[in-house]
This record gives C-alpha cells, structure tokens and sequence, in this order.
C-alpha cells in the first residue's frame, strides 16, 4: 500500500471513529440516563443515544420515552420529553 | 412571601442529619467535626466557649474544594451528569443567596430539604463507582451545610 493510500485509510478511519464516539462509549447511556433521572424524568433502561450535535442526543428508553438531552446557550444540561 | 425565622428551626437538619449514614472519611471526617460547632442543627453550643476561640476558618473551605475536585476528577459520573449536578448547586447557591440577602425566596427549610435532595442524588451517583468519595461528601454534610447557612462563610465560596 502506497503512502498516499495510508494516509487515506487513517483519516477515513479517524473520521469514521470520531462520528461514531457516542456509540462507541460505553458510559455514555449510563450518563444519559443519570442526567434524565435528574430532572426527574422516568427512563428504566436505555436502548438507544443518537448523536445530533455537540452535546446533543436524542435517547429512547425502553419503556418508550423520548427524550433530547442536550447543552444550552447557559451552559445548562436540559432533558426535553419527546 | 412567608419566610419562616430561620433561628427558631433547627428540627429538620437534626433530624435529617440522624438519618445520615455515618460512614468514615479520612479529611472529610475533620472537617465535618470543625464545622459541626457552626452548624444550626448541632446540640446546644457550649455557652462558655467564646466565638473567637471555634473558628477554624480554614479547615472546611479546604474540605469543600477538595470534594469539588474530587467530584471533578472522579470518573463513577458522567459528564452530562456532572453538568446537570452543576446546575442544580448552582440553583442551591443561588437560592441561597437570594436567602441571606432576604429577597422573596425560599425558606430555610426548604432550602434544607432541597440541600438534602441534592445531596442524596450525589450519593445515590457516587455509591457504587466512589464509594471513598461518597462517604467524604456524606461525612461533610452538616459542615457543608454550616457554610451555606453562615452568611460570613457564604460569601467567601
């Protein structure tokens, strides 16, 4: 494989692994569901975090609840119910 | 508008603070000793002692960044988590705030009730992946509370 070619392979493999960090970190539904049960919002376990943004997910819970946890203007953690 | 004389009840922090767990902290443990003497829901002060001679003005500020730094660092919560906790001390603080400069607010026994809200929360996060950590913050909370409760202690934090 050509330099050229690693380099290519590195950065897709960079690139690829920074988009799917969310999924790929193992606390991070802990977290989330911790930051809903702070707000005092009911979440038993959760089954799904997709990544919108910076700071931004939309969790699925799995008795049914939605909700966007994200970080706002004010530097606040928010739980919005969908 | 029915701000209850904060003197008068020292029932729910004595109450509350029998039904804390008393686990053993190493710093924490001091300064929750130091700070009990200020506390409003400790038993009756010594009346022979001066207020000169039971100020140890160092001792809890110290524990308290210490546990902030330790909250920090620790790794058994989350990031969002520790943000969300954030914010709602930064609430607590500002509650009391609103307190000691006696605006509209919050009673000293509410503002105790959400205190003990807060605190299980961190415990209940804590317990299983800091468990050290856990017992300091337990074993600070009546010294935590006399800082919040002090307006001269408050102002420094």
């Amino acid at each position: 494989m050509s330099p050229r070619a690693w380099i290519t392979a590195l950065t897709a493999v960079a690139a690829f692994g920074r988009l799917s960090l969310a999924a790929a970190d193992p606390e991070l539904p802990q977290d989330m569901k911790a930051v809903i049960a702070l707000q005092g919002q009911p979440c038993d376990k959760v089954v799904s975090v997709k990544r919108n943004g910076d700071s931004d997910y939309l969790v699925s819970c799995q008795d049914g609840n939605r909700y966007h946890v994200f970080v706002d203007a004010k530097g606040r953690a928010v739980v919005q119910k969908q | 508008m029915t701000r209850t004389p904060p003197p008068t009840q020292p029932a729910p922090a004595a109450t509350e603070a029998t039904k804390a767990p008393k686990r053993g902290g190493s710093k924490a443990t001091a300064g929750a000793a130091a700070a009990g003497a200020s506390a409003p829901a400790g038993g009756e002060p010594p009346a022979t002692q001066p207020d000169t001679a039971r100020q140890p003005p160092a001792t809890p500020a110290l524990d308290l960044a210490s546990l902030e730094q330790r909250l920090r660092d620790t790794h058994a919560i989350g990031v969002f988590t520790k943000l969300s906790l954030k914010n709602q001390v930064d609430d607590l603080v500002m509650a009391f705030r609103a307190f000691h400069n006696k605006q509209a607010g919050k009673t000293l026994a509410q503002l105790r009730q959400q205190y003990e809200g807060l605190l299980l929360k961190v415990l209940s996060l804590l317990q299983d992946g800091d468990p050290s950590l856990a017992s300091a913050i337990s074993a600070s909370r009546e010294a935590i509370w006399g800082i919040l409760t002090d307006p001269q202690k408050f102002s420094k934090i």
